[in-house]
């Protein structure tokens, strides 16, 4: 690789507000509340972000979502952009602020998502949401929720692999078991296989507890060059490597339902960060369904291709397992705000790799992975974070 | 908040562009357009107007034979909001055609335990509006 970003840029602050059901407060609101916690974490003053990513809040009517925060907490940024690749968003922002900070274009970007599609979507959001992101000729008139690209997926993986409901639903077991030990989480009482298979089919092969949550909410990050970073903290995170892949927008284009580009984005980021699957201690999986994290631990690398299902039953993505995986209790059981859910996934990873974690904190985590994906797996975005030590 | 306004209640429709025009043409007589390609031969689904393969614009429209497919399938429960609250449960499917383009369409009727993957299927197109009708999918009686 000719340009690496490895160990230039740090993450110094993150910071969220409220999640699960937050009623009467407004996406720019809650966002905003998100800063300036991750400020707060950074010991830094708002007037140091010279640069803003953000994606859209469905149930916001801005369009530029990342220029009405920046008026909403008074700033001017010679950088802003508001992202839009889906569930996707948070992994390409990060990398994009990396990328920015690298080339000189912005010094400290703020990285910050929110909605609240739980309680603030009017019954026309709520459709937009739903439906818009699929095509509206060639999709949408035979009733394709986005959720029916990623069931059609699943279900062929089924066919090919012999991978079994209850393989998907210790899925939601597992994060469900993480989301207990996590202080905000939106649901953790525990659930068994049985309760995810006698829950009400949705788009089959999957049912509700397969699907994620509805929430509100929102998240900052904070990123800097790794120059500047020790200023803000003692343990800054590094990105070690960044990679995306964008390989169809049509479900029916993707080219293999049951491989992505995931192993794509995966393989350019280790690439960068001169690491494999084997060396990463802790992730965090955008977990729109429960067969999407099976796929995903396939196509990042973590078990072979047709074997995640007996990989999860084996506890290889829990404590003492191979992978840790979401133990904050991703989008199944921690919060599911839309556009911004992926953005706890690197809140999480980040607060494992800071050693902050407390009861629920991985061993010895040195190396982290997030990735994030959106749109029946149409777009695909990994990160590799790491502590100084890997740095 | 629970206010249901007119629009939501309204199925998406398509609206034909200069790409698609013909496609949704066909389809009201009947006929499912795909483009075949004179310079390299692809044979492609949706319309557009240079070859995804090879750039060419050398692309004849032939209809399809009608047969194909299912390459994966989801029957769905909950509807995707108001406007497909009387429909569910419906089953989308993954066809893929006999010329070799897969598409996406829905399965005419409710026969969901008839369904499995690879078995074949054949083209019905159904009338949902004046100037649309949309190429649906029913089982292939062996
Ligand atoms: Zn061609």
């Amino acid at each position: 690789m000719a340009n690496s970003l490895r160990g230039k840029v740090a993450i110094v602050g993150v910071g969220q507000s409220p999640t699960g059901r937050v009623p009467g407060r407004s996406p720019l609101d809650l966002t905003a509340e998100a800063t300036l916690n991750a400020l707060a974490d950074a010991n830094m003053e708002k007037a140091e972000i010279d640069g803003v990513l953000t994606g859209n809040a469905f149930a916001s009517s801005f369009h530029r979502f990342s220029v009405a925060l920046s008026e909403y907490l008074n700033i001017q940024p010679s950088y802003s952009n508001t992202l839009q690749v889906s569930g996707a968003t948070a992994g390409a922002a990060v990398n994009t602020a990396a990328a920015a900070i690298h080339s000189g274009l912005a010094d400290t970007v703020l990285v910050a998502c929110g909605d609240s599609l739980l309680t603030g979507m009017t019954p026309d959001m709520a459709m937009r949401a739903m439906t818009e992101s699929r095509d509206q000729q060639y999709e949408m008139p035979f009733g394709i929720p986005v959720a029916n690209t990623f069931a059609m997926t699943a279900h062929r993986h089924m066919k090919e692999y012999g991978t079994t409901s209850e393989q998907m639903a210790q899925v939601a077991v597992t994060f469900r078991e993480h989301a207990s030990r996590t202080p905000g989480a939106q649901k953790t009482e525990l659930i068994t296989v049985d309760d995810v298979i006698n829950s009400k089919m949705v788009s089959s092969p999957y049912r509700k507890l397969d699907c994620s949550l509805i929430s509100d909410g929102a998240a900052a990050l904070i990123l800097t060059s790794a120059e500047r970073a020790l200023d803000y903290t003692e343990t800054p995170i590094y990105i070690l490597g960044g990679g995306e892949y964008y390989s169809h927008e049509h479900i029916f284009l993707m080219p293999e339902l049951t491989q992505t580009g995931a192993v794509n984005s995966a393989q350019k980021a280790y690439e960068m960060a001169g690491v494999t699957a084997a060396d990463i201690d802790v992730a965090g999986i955008y977990d729109c369904f429960t067969g999407t994290v099976l796929m995903m631990l396939e196509d990042l690398g973590f078990c072979k291709k047709g074997e995640s299902g007996s990989f999860v039953e084996d506890g290889q993505m829990t404590y003492g397992g191979q992978i840790p995986t979401n133990t904050h209790g991703g989008m199944l059981s921690y919060a599911h705000p839309g556009i911004p859910a992926a953005w706890f996934h690197f809140v999480e990873v980040v607060r494992q790799l800071r050693s902050s974690c407390g009861e629920r904190q991985v061993d010895n985590a040195e190396l982290g992975i997030v990735h994030t994906l959106g749109a029946g797996f149409s777009t695909q975005a990994t990160t590799i974070l790491g502590t100084q030590s890997t740095r | 908040m629970n206010k249901t306004s007119k629009d939501s209640l309204e199925k998406p429709l398509p609206t034909p562009d200069g790409d698609s025009q013909v496609f949704w043409d066909g389809l009201k007589k009947g006929e499912l357009l795909l483009q075949h390609c004179d310079d390299c031969g692809h044979v492609q689904y949706y319309q557009q107007r240079i070859c995804r393969q090879c750039q060419s614009v050398n692309l004849q429209h032939k209809a399809a034979s009608g047969r194909g497919t299912i390459h994966s399938f989801s029957v769905v429960y909950r509807a995707p909001g108001p406007a497909f609250k009387e429909d569910v449960p419906y089953a989308v499917l993954l066809i893929d055609l006999e010329e070799g383009p897969r598409m996406i369409s829905s399965l005419v009727g409710k026969d969901f335990n008839a369904l499995d993957f690879d078995i074949p299927v054949k083209l019905k197109t159904i009338r949902v509006a004046d100037e649309i009708c949309l190429p649906c999918f029913e089982l292939t009686i062996s």
